[in-house]
């Protein structure tokens, strides 16, 4: 394997830190906090891509492509949520939705 | 006689439970004539029982407090005493009755009354009749009970449920003492019987025969309005009137007084204790006479006079001459019930006016109560020759005859009481009666609705004065000196009960010449009253009475033995119980919780900002949660 696995863990790292920043950050657009949500899947991905390449073993890949539907799936459904919760409110502001006060 | 017996106690109880439970649904008429039928019932067994009697005997009933050593049955022991205080209690108290359906008949709420009064004299018959200690002291509380509810019976004015209240206070005072004693009387003898303590006089040790004795005296003193707790008995005279005479005057105040003498044979072995009650009672009756002379409120002037009368009793028992005390027991009873009856008429004649100087010339409109009045005021005075004047003078004979300095202070003490008793009672009788109608200048206001005399007393209030009346003028036929040649009725009768000390007879000179300083007492207070409250000075010390001074202002209040017992008890009392209310109670337990809660709620605020339900918080928690997850597992690796 050309890249070694440290390179890998660290650019993962790198990619779900950027992602959690963005989605604390971004707390004005739901759309963005999804985009930033499926950068952070996409770290996770990246890990197991990159294990599955360091010990020769496909539960890794086969895992990613699981994680591939599953991103697919989860981001149409949101997508819809949010229009439903835009047409409530105007906004996709998160702030704007605390009906959830305990 | 057993039967008799059980019924002159139980007749009382059933007409009171009867009252109590049905009174309000029946109509007025027929709780009225129970009330009064069984005690006249009462009174009937009563002569009944006398016509049987033979000499001292116990019955038992059954049995009610019996646990280990401690036999307190319900047992009755009649002797001569029990027996002559039972006639009295249930005839003044059958005339009371009957008097009340008249004063009482505008209250609606008679079934109350009639219940009260009707069990106040079962408790006093149960105190009077009892055979032991613990039996005893049950009529003791009973009657207080009653005097309570009494006292307080128009509660709906805060200040006659005060006078209720400080009644009851005061006489707990005594009745603790008399509690323990009791309670020690059976820890030395075992026994709580009457006469078997009695009988143990001698056996019991010189210093425990005294401090039973002086707790027995403050038990009385409590009951009997004697010094120092004597105060509430002024105060008890927010009650009815009716309620004034058959309780504050006639029975329940002499309850002390018969304590004392029934249980003489056990604590009169002690020299100490006997002085203790001659000066109690000598000094108290001196101090109520003194405050009588200078009181406004006609029923005021009566209660003070009754612990002076009961002051006199009280130094009668503390000289041994127990049959002395007892002819004045039953004399005061007869004269006093009247007296405060024929107040009872005066007051409802004016509409509930008590202030005798808002009074005067009442003679002619109202004859039919200014006579027994007038009967009841010679006797009060000790007026030669009536039923007041030999009882009196019998105990004031006994303390002569006792010798010695201090029973001479006494003696001297008491002449003067008489001085001032004829002094204040025809000061009473003439500035009530006599006079101008309406006197006193000094109140210009004019008259308020409704005021003014209304002379139509019911009958049965007036006619009741009577029979009274008559025995207080004649009871001196009860106990005639013996100088007379015939020997006292009185004296015969209380004489042959076991266990009692006979002072030495007095000797008929001596006898004379003391009658005849005590008839020249009497007639120089009547005299003194006279030339000041009659004639032309009346109106100028009339005026001189009402401006007041230092001197009447003491006398007004009592001695201002309450303010002695605000400055002594009742402050440091609530000062205490506002340190403990205030301080402990509010600012420590109450302060510590609070805060506590305080505490806890704040807290409790702190991880509740975190549900603010805004999706931003939750993924800072989140966050947060990973970042500390991953430092966690970082340390472990590296550590």
């Amino acid at each position: 394997m050309i890249v070694p696995l440290e390179h890998i863990l660290i650019l993962a790292g790198l990619l779900f830190f950027l992602g959690m920043g963005g989605l604390l950050a971004w707390r004005a657009n739901l759309i963005m906090m999804l985009v930033c949500i499926e950068v952070m899947l996409n770290a996770v991905m990246l890990v197991f891509v990159g294990g599955s390449a360091r010990w020769g073993n496909a539960d890794g890949q086969l895992f990613a492509i699981f994680i591939m539907a599953l991103t697919s799936s989860e981001v149409s459904l949101a997508l819809a949520m949010v229009v439903y919760l835009h047409r409530r409110k105007r906004t996709v502001d998160t702030d704007v939705f605390s009906e959830m006060k305990g | 006689m057993k039967l008799y017996l059980a019924l002159i106690l139980l007749l009382p109880l059933l007409g009171g439970l009867f009252n109590a439970l049905l009174g309000r649904m029946l109509p007025r008429r027929l709780g009225e004539a129970i009330a009064c039928g069984v005690i006249w019932g009462a009174f009937v067994c009563a002569v009944l029982v006398l016509l049987q009697f033979t000499g001292p005997t116990k019955i038992e009933y059954g049995s009610w407090l019996a646990a280990f050593d401690l036999q307190a049955p319900i047992a009755i022991y009649l002797d001569q005493l029990s027996l002559g205080l039972t006639l009295m209690i249930t005839f003044v108290c059958g005339l009371i009755h009957l008097y009340s359906v008249g004063y009482m008949r505008e209250e609606p709420d008679f079934a109350r009354y009639f219940a009260l009064l009707n069990i106040f004299v079962f408790a006093m018959l149960v105190l009077v009749l009892a055979g032991n200690l613990p039996l005893l002291y049950l009529g003791w509380e009973g009657v207080g009970f009653c005097s309570y509810a009494l006292i307080g019976f128009w509660y709906r004015e805060e200040k006659n449920a005060t006078a209720g209240r400080k009644a009851f206070i005061v006489t707990r005072v005594g009745d603790t003492a008399f509690g323990i004693a009791i309670v020690w009387m059976f820890q030395i003898s075992g026994s709580v019987s009457i006469t078997q303590l009695n009988a143990m006089g001698s056996l019991i040790p010189a210093g425990i025969v005294t401090a039973l004795g002086i707790l027995l005296l403050i038990g009385a003193a409590g009951k009997s309005a004697q010094l120092p707790l004597s105060v509430w008995l002024p105060d008890a005279m927010a009650g009815p009137t009716p309620v004034s005479a058959q309780i504050h005057a006639a029975t329940m105040v002499t309850a002390g007084v018969y304590l004392l003498a029934r249980m003489f044979p056990l604590i009169g072995g002690s020299e100490a204790v006997r002085a203790a009650i001659a000066l109690t009672g000598g000094v108290t009756a001196f101090y109520a006479a003194a405050s009588a002379c200078r009181q406004r409120d006609l029923k005021r002037i009566l209660a003070y006079s009754t612990i002076s009368q009961i002051g006199y009793m009280v130094l009668g028992v503390g000289v041994g001459a127990l049959t002395a005390a007892t002819f004045h027991l039953l004399t005061h009873a007869f004269f006093k019930a009247l007296l405060f009856l024929a107040a009872g008429c005066v007051i409802t004649a004016l509409h509930h006016q008590q202030d005798i100087f808002r009074m005067g010339g009442l003679k002619e409109r109202l004859p039919a109560v200014y006579w027994p009045f007038l009967a009841g005021a010679l006797c009060l005075a000790g007026f030669p020759l009536t039923g007041g004047f030999f009882s009196k003078d019998a105990i004031l004979g006994a303390v002569f005859e006792r010798g010695g300095p201090l029973y001479a202070g006494l003696f001297a003490l008491g002449l003067l009481t008489a001085l001032l008793t004829a002094f204040y009672t025809f000061r009473m009788l003439l500035v009530v009666f006599h006079g101008e109608e309406n006197l006193p200048h000094p109140h210009p206001d004019p008259p308020r609705e409704g005021e003014g005399i209304h002379s139509a007393l019911p009958s049965v209030m007036t006619v009741t004065l009577w029979p009274l009346a008559l025995l207080g003028l004649l009871g001196g036929i009860l106990n005639l000196p013996s100088y007379l040649g015939v020997h006292g009725l009185l004296d015969g009768f209380l004489g042959d009960m076991p266990g009692l000390m006979r002072p030495e007879p007095l000797s008929h000179g001596t006898e004379m010449i003391l009658q005849l300083v005590a008839a020249t007492v009497s007639l120089a207070g009547l005299g003194l009253a006279r030339s000041r409250y009659a004639g032309s000075r009346r109106a100028a010390v009339l005026a001189a009475e009402e401006a007041g001074s230092k001197l009447s202002d003491f006398l007004l209040n009592g001695w201002r033995l309450d303010d002695l017992y605000r400055l002594l008890f009742i402050r440091p009392f609530e000062r205490i119980a506002r340190l403990c209310w205030k301080g402990v109670d509010e600012a420590g337990i109450d302060g510590a919780l609070d805060g506590l809660a305080r505490l806890t709620a704040r807290l409790g605020r702190l991880p509740a900002a975190w549900s603010s339900g805004r999706v931003a918080t939750s993924l800072f928690g989140l966050a947060g949660g990973v970042c500390v997850l991953l430092a966690y597992v970082a340390w472990l690796i590296t550590g």
